[in-house]
């Protein structure tokens, strides 16, 4: 039975299967991005006053339960005709992802920050920072780095979301799988590829995060991180330099 | 310890210029009120020790002073900068940032921010409330980090340094503002007890040096050595205070139960 599988398939069609990867990481970077910037706004109107926290609160209870499909659908077909914009079907699929994900975002701000503990807040404070400046230079960077792997994780959830934008014909990795099926008739090999693909990716991107976590952990963990800080290090330890041949001139 | 020469600050409590002065303090947090009307003044140069037991008010007190808790009464006073609902006309009122910058803080914890540092540490708080340029902040905190002996450990993270160094750091942090006072809220409570020592010794010099300083502490041999005057405060009142010598001289009941209970 084995026989009837065509393995090669995989091979004569690699240029495809990558293509299609390739459009799926390109749409869900650029969402990532406008994610974390979108969520991070919301995430603002969330701890203001109401009522912008109100509008906070509906629109992640309302966008974290939409599914994807849906959601693209909803942007294509629906905002396009609403508003007389002829999206292309990559702008259809970064705003539907965007819509969804910036909800999780902000659910992830929140509880990063929320992980802070009161006395870094209070230790700005002390020292006489306003509160913009605390949350800019205290408290923000420490939150970004708890939420990194969590943002690593919403990466890899968009890659494999952008699956189902097949429906609006956009041409990733499972679209690009489902055209080679029609011609040659082989799901159990093609799909087999398609999914070993996602997960190569999911594990691309999951080594990818660690290394920026690292890179932001104090002290550096980690070869990347150490040749990062080396740099800080180097200038801390010459300012020590000027400062001690200032010292001794005076 | 207690066989140091005493700190003595030299002049009476009155002859010197009000440096905080707290009236009326009322706190409360919801329907629990946890200071019930406190006045507090201190002096320039003056040593000022509060203690007593846990949940008795004097963290609470002590973080009145820099207006990390608000009073819901009364009044702060840091040299002419005054602050707290208790005022009438609002003109008096300065923001809690100005009041700030007269006042440095050293905390139970440390509070060093993780993410920077040692060097960095004193100069990003010198950068942003200061207004310093980068290598001016970054002399400055070199030499703030001198004063404390860890020059040498300036491009550590705080999670390389011992609680003693990082309560250092904490402690040049907060001097390398130009405070006209220092807070110290259990400067030595978290800390391994070879440790405390080390901190103890930065505060003896600061104290040395003249500077103007309101300590909560444990440390009862630190504080009869130290301690200009000296508050015992119990559920949300100052029961009792008294000038140097005040550990073997208080009187009222409440004070000497406690003293026993812990010296």
């Amino acid at each position: 039975m084995l026989a009837n599988y065509q393995w090669s398939l995989i091979w004569e069609h690699r240029v495809d299967f990558l293509n299609g990867l390739k459009v799926a990481l390109e749409v869900s970077f650029v969402a990532m991005i406008l994610s974390v910037v979108a969520g991070f706004l919301i995430k603002i109107a969330r701890i203001s006053k109401p009522p912008i926290s109100w509008l906070g609160v509906a629109y992640i209870n309302v966008f974290r339960g939409v599914p994807a499909l849906v959601s693209v659908i909803w942007v294509y077909f629906g905002w396009s005709l609403l508003l007389g914009i002829n999206f292309t079907v990559f702008q259809a699929a970064v705003i539907a992802l965007v819509a969804l994900y910036s909800a999780f975002i902000a659910e992830i701000y929140r509880s990063a920050l929320e992980a802070i503990p009161r006395g870094q807040r209070e230790a700005g404070l002390a020292v006489g920072m306003t509160r913009l400046n605390v949350f800019m230079r205290i408290t923000l960077p420490q939150a970004t780095k708890i939420a990194i792997p969590n943002i690593g994780s919403m990466y890899i959830g968009m890659v494999k979301d952008t699956s189902v934008f097949t429906i609006i014909g956009l041409l990733e990795l499972t679209r690009v799988t489902q055209n080679i099926n029609s011609v040659t008739f082989q799901p159990f090999v093609l799909y087999t590829a398609a999914a070993a693909l996602y997960v190569i990716a999911a594990f691309a991107i999951d080594f990818v995060f660690r290394a920026i976590e690292k890179t932001l952990t104090t002290p550096p963990k980690g070869r990347i991180a150490h040749a990062l800080h080396g740099r800080r290090r180097r200038r801390v330890e010459q300012v020590i330099r000027d400062f001690q041949t200032g010292a001794a001139r005076a | 310890m207690s066989d140091a020469t005493p700190i003595e600050s030299h002049a009476s409590r009155h002859d010197r210029s009000v440096v905080v002065e707290l009236r009326g303090i009322r706190k409360s947090y919801g329907t629990k009120e946890v200071l019930h009307g406190v006045d507090l003044t201190v002096h320039a140069g003056e040593h000022v020790v509060i203690f007593g037991p846990s949940g008795s008010g004097k963290s609470t007190l002590l973080r009145t002073i820099n207006l990390l808790e608000e009073p819901s009464e009364g009044s702060v006073r840091v040299l002419g900068v005054e602050y707290g609902p208790g005022l009438g006309g609002k003109a008096k009122r300065g923001g809690p940032l100005q009041l700030r910058r007269h006042v440095g803080m050293v905390f139970q914890q440390f509070n060093l921010f993780p993410h920077l540092t040692a060097l960095d540490n004193i100069a990003r708080p010198l950068r942003s409330a200061k207004g310093l340029g980068r290598e001016k902040a970054e002399l400055a905190a070199a030499s703030a980090l001198q004063q404390v002996g860890l020059l040498n450990w300036a491009a550590h993270y705080p999670a390389e340094l011992s609680g003693g160094q990082a309560q250092r750091v904490a402690i040049a942090r907060a001097l390398s503002l130009d405070p006209k006072v220092m807070l110290f809220d259990e400067p030595t409570s978290a800390l391994d007890p070879e440790l405390v020592g080390e901190v103890l010794g930065v505060m003896r010099l600061l104290a040395e040096s003249g500077m103007t300083m309101v300590i909560v502490t444990h440390e009862l041999n630190f504080a009869r050595e130290i301690g200009d005057f000296n508050v015992f405060m119990d559920e949300g009142l100052i029961v009792e205070s008294g000038p140097r010598g005040f550990l073997d001289t208080c009187t009222n009941p409440r004070t000497k139960q406690f003293l026993a209970a812990v010296l």
